[in-house]
C-alpha cells in the first residue's frame, strides 16, 4: 500500500526517482538528471517571491528574532546577522535543530527519522541530539499522533511526523477527537500545545493518487487545531518554529516539491514567523489573488503571462487586462485564517481568485469565498473565483490537468477581470 | 588441475560455513527446523494463560498463596473505597433516572480490579483511563464534591467546566488525565505520557504511566498502536485491560477468538499476567509486580484483570434484553469481590457487623450530603462555551461567534421562554455575555 516504505528505508528515496529514471534517456542525454523523490519545480529558481540575498532575507516582513538574550539593545538589528544558503528542507532541519538545542523537552520522531528521513528534513539530528531525542516509530499514524499527544499532555515538546499527508487519516480520530479538545473538554486543565506534526503534502509531478494530497480542508473544522502551510526556505524555518511554539497542537504541511526547488537564503539565528497572519507578497489593485504553498509560484507565472502574454497566448489575453495590477496574497495560516487581511484585499479590489491543489468541493476556498461574499458583498464585483485541482483524486498521468497550473490560474484571472 | 584443488577447497570451506549458519537465519534466534508445525498457542502446551488468585471465593487465602503485604489500616482503607464505589454508583445511578443527571455509569461488580489497582500504583503515576475508572480518583482523594460536580456539570466542575457528559473525570492535581468517550485513545497516548516521564529527570525510574481499558475497547487499532510503541520504543506503561465480559451487549466471546486480551501481551515481547479481577489482593500483588517490571524495563508490561459486569452498560442499556437475570444475580453471589475482602477482613479480626453498619451510614450521609449540595448549584457561566478552544490569542472566530450568540441573547433572551428558562439554569443568567464588562 505504502510503496515507497520499503523494507530498507534508504530505498524509500531511490524508489520514486527509479520510477523516473526509467523514462529518461540517459545513454543520449548525459546531462539528464532522475527527478528526485521530492519533486522538482524549475520555474521557482526564478521566483522574485524568494529572498535571495542576505539584505532581503534579513527584512523579511514580520519576523521576530528569537534570541536568548533579551536584554540586546534592539531586536530588529540586523547587521552583523548571517544568513546561509538553504533550500526547503534544510531550513526545516535547522529549525528542529533550533528547537532541540534550546528546548531540553523537545523531541523529534516518526517513520524513517533517524537516518535524515525520507526527504532529509531531519539529517544528522539523531547524531547531535541522540536516538532519544530524535527516533524512529513503528509504522503507525495513530500510533505516532496519539503517541505525541501523550507527550504534550506532560508539557513537552512533541515534533511527530506524518511520511506523507496522504497517510494522516489513521491519526484523524487522535488529531480531531482528542488533540483538537483536550484543552476545552478539560476545563483548561490540560492541553496538548507541545504538539507539532509536520506532514510533506501537495504534488510532486508523479505522485498519484497517494502522493499528492492536500488534505488541509478535512481539519479545517477541527476547531483547537492550527494549519500552517509554508512556502518557502524562510517561511518554512520561521513557521515551524513560530508553531512549535505556538500554546496550541499545529499540523504543520510542508509542500514536498518544495523541499529541493525553493532556495533561499535563510538567517542562521533563532527567529519565527506569526501564525493567523498571511502576507501580501505582491500589492495590486484590480484583482485579489490568494493562494498558499506550491501554487504561490503558479501564481506568479501567471501573472506574467499576464502583463506579457507570449505570442501564442496574445490573442486570449485581452490588452485592456494586461495593465491590471494583481495582489497577490500567501495565506501562510489555514487555520485559523487572516480574515482580515482578505477583506481588507478584496474590499479595495473587488474581485478575488482563491487557488489550491486540494479539490473543489469542500475545499478551503469554500470556507473563504463564503466569509469574503458576506463581508463584500456589496463590494464584489465578479463572483469569487476558485481554481482547484477536480472532485476526482489526483491521477498520475493526468496530473498536469489536474493540479492548477499557471495557465489555469491566467484563464481565471482573465475572466474574473471581465466579469 | 589447480583450479580443481583450489575449488574443492573453497568448496568444503563453504559447506563448513554453511553447516555452522544452519542453526538460524542471520539476524535473528529463530532455530530453524526442518519439520513443518503449525503452532496456536502462547502457553507452549495448548492450554489458555493461567488466572492468578490468592483467596478462595469466601476470601479463605488458597493453599500456598503469597498474600500481599498489607496491614489492618490499608485493608480498611481498601475496603472502604469498595464500598464507596456503589454507594456512589446507587445514588447517582438512581439520580440519573430521576432526571436530575443526564447519564451515568456504574462499576458494580468491578470494584476490586479498579480499586487494587489504585493501591498498587503510586499515587503520582499518571493514570490514563476508559470511564469505569472512577474508583481510582476516589482513592486518590478526589472529592464527592467534584464528583458530584462534574456529573451535575454545574459551576465547581473542575474536571471539564461542565463541558463533558457525566462520568468524564479529570484532574492533574491528582494525575488522572481526563476521560474523554472515544475508545482506547487513551492507548498510545499513555505510551507518550510514559516517554514524557522517562525524559524528566525527576520522574525516571520512578514513575509510571498506568493505562485502563475495556476488553472491548482492546479491539481497536489503537490498542496495538499503543502496545506496539510501548514495547518497542520503549516507554514505562502499565496497560491494565478490565475484560469485565461485555462490550455493552456484546459478550467477548464475540469480540475476540484468542485467549483473551493476555494472548496478545507475549505478541508485544512484553511481560504479561492474568489475574482474578474480583480478588483485591491478587489484583493488588500482580499490579504491583507488574509496575515493578515495568519500571525496571522501561518497557510495556500487560495485565489482564478478570472480573465481570454486574451493572448494565450505562444508564442507556438495559442488560436483561441480551442478558439472563439468573446470570446476574448468579454473578452477584459467586466470587462477589467486596464479599470475599469483607470475609477476609472478618477472619484476621479486622472487620466486624457494626463497622459494616457504621460505614454504610456513613457513606451514604457523605454521598447524599454531596449530592443535595450539587442538585442546588447553577452551572457555569454560560460565556464558556467559547473559552478554552485555543491557548494564547483567541482566535477572531471565536470571538465573532460570542459577539453572534451575545447578540441573539440579548435579543431573545428574555421574550423566548425556552431560552428563558435555559439562561436561569447558568451562573449569571447570561449575563456575561449580554452585558460584558
Amino acid at each position: 500500500m505504502h510503496i515507497l516504505k520499503s523494507p530498507s528505508s534508504l530505498n524509500a528515496a531511490r524508489t520514486l526517482a527509479s520510477l523516473n529514471a526509467s523514462t529518461t534517456h540517459r545513454r543520449f542525454n548525459s546531462t539528464l538528471e532522475p527527478v528526485p523523490a521530492g519533486g522538482h519545480l524549475p520555474s521557482i529558481a526564478t521566483s522574485k517571491i524568494l529572498r535571495t540575498t542576505r539584505e532581503t532575507a534579513l527584512r523579511t516582513p514580520g519576523l521576530t528574532w528569537s534570541d536568548e538574550d533579551a536584554s540586546a539593545p534592539s531586536r530588529t538589528i540586523v547587521g552583523g546577522r548571517e544568513t546561509r544558503k538553504m533550500n526547503t528542507y534544510q531550513a526545516i532541519r535547522d529549525a528542529m535543530s533550533i528547537a532541540l538545542a534550546k528546548d531540553e523537552n523537545a523531541v523529534v520522531f516518526g517513520e524513517d527519522v533517524a537516518f535524515g528521513g525520507v526527504f532529509r528534513c531531519t539529517m544528522g539530528l539523531a547524531e547531535e541530539f541522540g536516538r532519544e531525542r530524535v527516533f524512529n516509530t513503528p509504522l503507525t499514524e495513530q500510533g505516532i499522533a496519539g503517541f505525541g499527544i501523550g507527550m504534550a499532555l506532560m508539557g513537552h515538546t512533541a515534533i511527530a511526523e506524518i511520511q506523507f499527508a496522504d497517510y494522516i487519516y489513521p491519526a484523524f480520530d487522535q488529531l480531531v477527537n482528542e488533540a483538537a479538545k483536550i484543552r476545552y473538554r478539560s476545563g483548561g486543565t490540560y492541553n496538548v500545545g507541545g504538539l507539532t506534526i509536520r506532514t510533506p503534502t501537495m504534488s510532486v509531478g508523479h505522485g498519484g493518487l497517494y502522493h499528492s494530497q492536500s488534505p488541509e480542508g478535512f481539519f479545517m473544522g477541527a476547531s483547537g487545531l492550527k494549519i500552517v502551510i509554508p512556502r518557502s526556505p524562510i517561511q518554512a524555518k520561521g513557521l515551524l518554529l513560530g508553531s512549535i511554539r505556538d500554546p496550541n497542537p499545529v499540523i504543520f504541511m510542508e509542500p514536498k516539491i518544495l523541499y529541493r526547488s525553493a532556495v533561499e537564503q535563510v538567517p542562521v539565528d533563532d527567529f519565527e514567523l506569526p501564525l493567523g497572519q498571511a502576507e501580501t507578497l505582491v500589492a495590486g489593485s484590480d484583482l485579489t489573488l490568494l493562494t498558499w504553498g506550491t501554487p504561490v509560484y503558479h501564481c506568479e507565472a501567471a501573472m506574467h503571462l499576464l502583463t506579457s502574454p507570449p505570442p501564442e497566448l496574445e490573442s486570449v489575453v485581452p490588452a485592456s487586462l494586461r495593465s491590471a495590477k494583481i495582489e497577490l496574497i500567501d495565506l501562510r495560516s489555514i487555520l485559523p485564517w487572516d480574515v482580515e487581511t482578505i477583506t481588507e484585499s478584496v474590499k479595495r479590489t473587488g474581485r478575488l481568485v482563491i487557488v489550491h491543489e486540494a479539490g473543489l468541493t469542500a475545499g478551503v476556498g469554500a470556507e473563504i469565498s463564503a466569509e469574503v461574499q458576506k463581508r463584500c458583498f456589496l463590494k464584489l464585483n465578479a463572483p469569487v473565483k476558485r481554481v482547484a485541482g477536480w472532485d476526482t483524486p489526483v491521477a498520475l498521468q493526468y496530473e498536469k490537468f489536474h493540479i492548477p497550473d499557471a495557465i489555469r490560474i491566467l484563464d481565471a484571472l482573465v475572466e474574473t477581470l471581465a466579469y | 588441475m589447480i583450479r580443481r584443488e583450489l575449488s574443492g577447497v573453497f568448496k568444503r570451506a563453504l559447506s563448513q560455513s554453511a553447516a555452522r549458519r544452519q542453526e538460524h537465519l542471520p539476524t535473528t534466534q529463530s532455530p530453524i527446523v526442518s519439520k513443518l508445525h503449525f503452532f496456536n498457542s502462547v502457553t507452549g502446551n495448548d492450554t489458555q494463560i493461567p488466572t492468578f488468585r490468592v483467596l478462595d471465593g469466601v476470601g479463605k487465602p488458597l493453599e500456598g498463596a503469597k498474600i500481599p503485604e498489607i496491614d489492618e489500616a490499608l485493608a480498611r482503607r481498601l475496603y472502604e473505597n469498595m464500598m464507596l464505589l456503589p454507594t456512589l454508583d446507587n445514588v447517582l445511578y438512581n439520580v440519573q433516572r430521576q432526571g436530575k443527571i443526564s447519564f451515568y455509569m456504574t462499576a458494580h461488580g468491578e470494584e476490586a480490579t479498579i480499586v487494587g489497582s489504585a493501591a498498587a500504583l503510586e499515587m503520582d503515576d499518571e493514570v490514563l483511563g476508559q470511564y469505569r475508572e472512577m474508583g481510582v480518583l476516589l482513592w486518590r482523594g478526589f472529592s464527592l464534591d467534584k464528583v458530584m460536580a462534574q456529573c451535575f456539570g454545574n459551576e465547581e466542575d473542575t474536571s471539564g467546566k461542565g463541558r463533558q457528559m457525566p462520568v468524564h473525570f479529570g484532574s492533574p492535581e491528582h494525575h488522572f488525565h481526563t476521560i474523554s468517550s472515544p475508545l482506547a485513545t487513551q492507548i498510545p497516548q499513555a505510551a507518550g505520557v510514559a516517554y514524557a516521564l522517562r525524559r524528566t529527570p525527576s520522574r525516571r525510574s520512578r514513575s509510571i504511566a498506568a493505562c485502563f481499558f475495556g476488553e472491548g475497547a482492546a479491539s481497536e487499532g489503537d490498542f496495538h498502536a499503543g502496545l506496539m510503541l510501548a514495547s518497542t520504543i520503549p516507554s514505562p506503561a502499565l496497560f491494565i485491560a478490565r475484560n469485565n465480559g461485555f462490550a455493552i451487549s456484546t459478550p467477548s466471546t464475540e469480540q475476540y477468538y484468542g485467549d483473551g486480551i493476555a494472548s496478545r501481551g507475549p505478541g508485544y515481547g512484553i511481560d504479561t499476567v492474568r489475574v482474578d479481577g474480583n480478588d483485591i489482593l491478587a489484583v493488588i500483588a500482580a499490579v504491583r509486580e507488574a509496575r515493578k517490571r515495568c519500571l525496571e524495563q522501561g518497557r510495556a508490561v500487560l495485565v489482564e484483570a478478570m472480573t465481570y459486569r454486574v451493572g448494565h452498560h450505562s444508564t442507556s442499556d438495559d442488560s436483561f434484553a441480551y442478558r439472563a437475570r439468573a446470570e446476574v444475580e448468579d454473578r452477584k453471589r459467586i466470587d462477589n469481590p467486596i464479599t470475599r475482602f469483607q470475609l477476609f477482613m472478618e477472619s484476621r479480626g479486622w472487620w466486624d457487623a457494626d463497622s459494616e453498619a457504621e460505614l454504610k451510614a456513613r457513606l451514604k450521609a457523605d454521598v447524599m450530603k454531596a449530592f443535595k449540595r450539587a442538585e442546588s448549584l447553577k452551572r457555569c457561566e454560560v460565556g464558556e462555551l467559547f473559552t478554552d478552544v485555543y491557548g494564547g490569542q483567541e482566535p477572531w472566530n471565536i470571538r465573532e461567534q460570542r459577539e453572534e450568540l451575545s447578540g441573539l441573547l440579548k435579543k431573545y433572551g428574555t421574550i423566548w421562554e425556552p431560552w428563558r428558562n435555559e439562561l436561569a439554569k447558568f451562573k449569571n443568567k447570561g449575563q456575561d455575555l449580554v452585558n460584558p464588562k
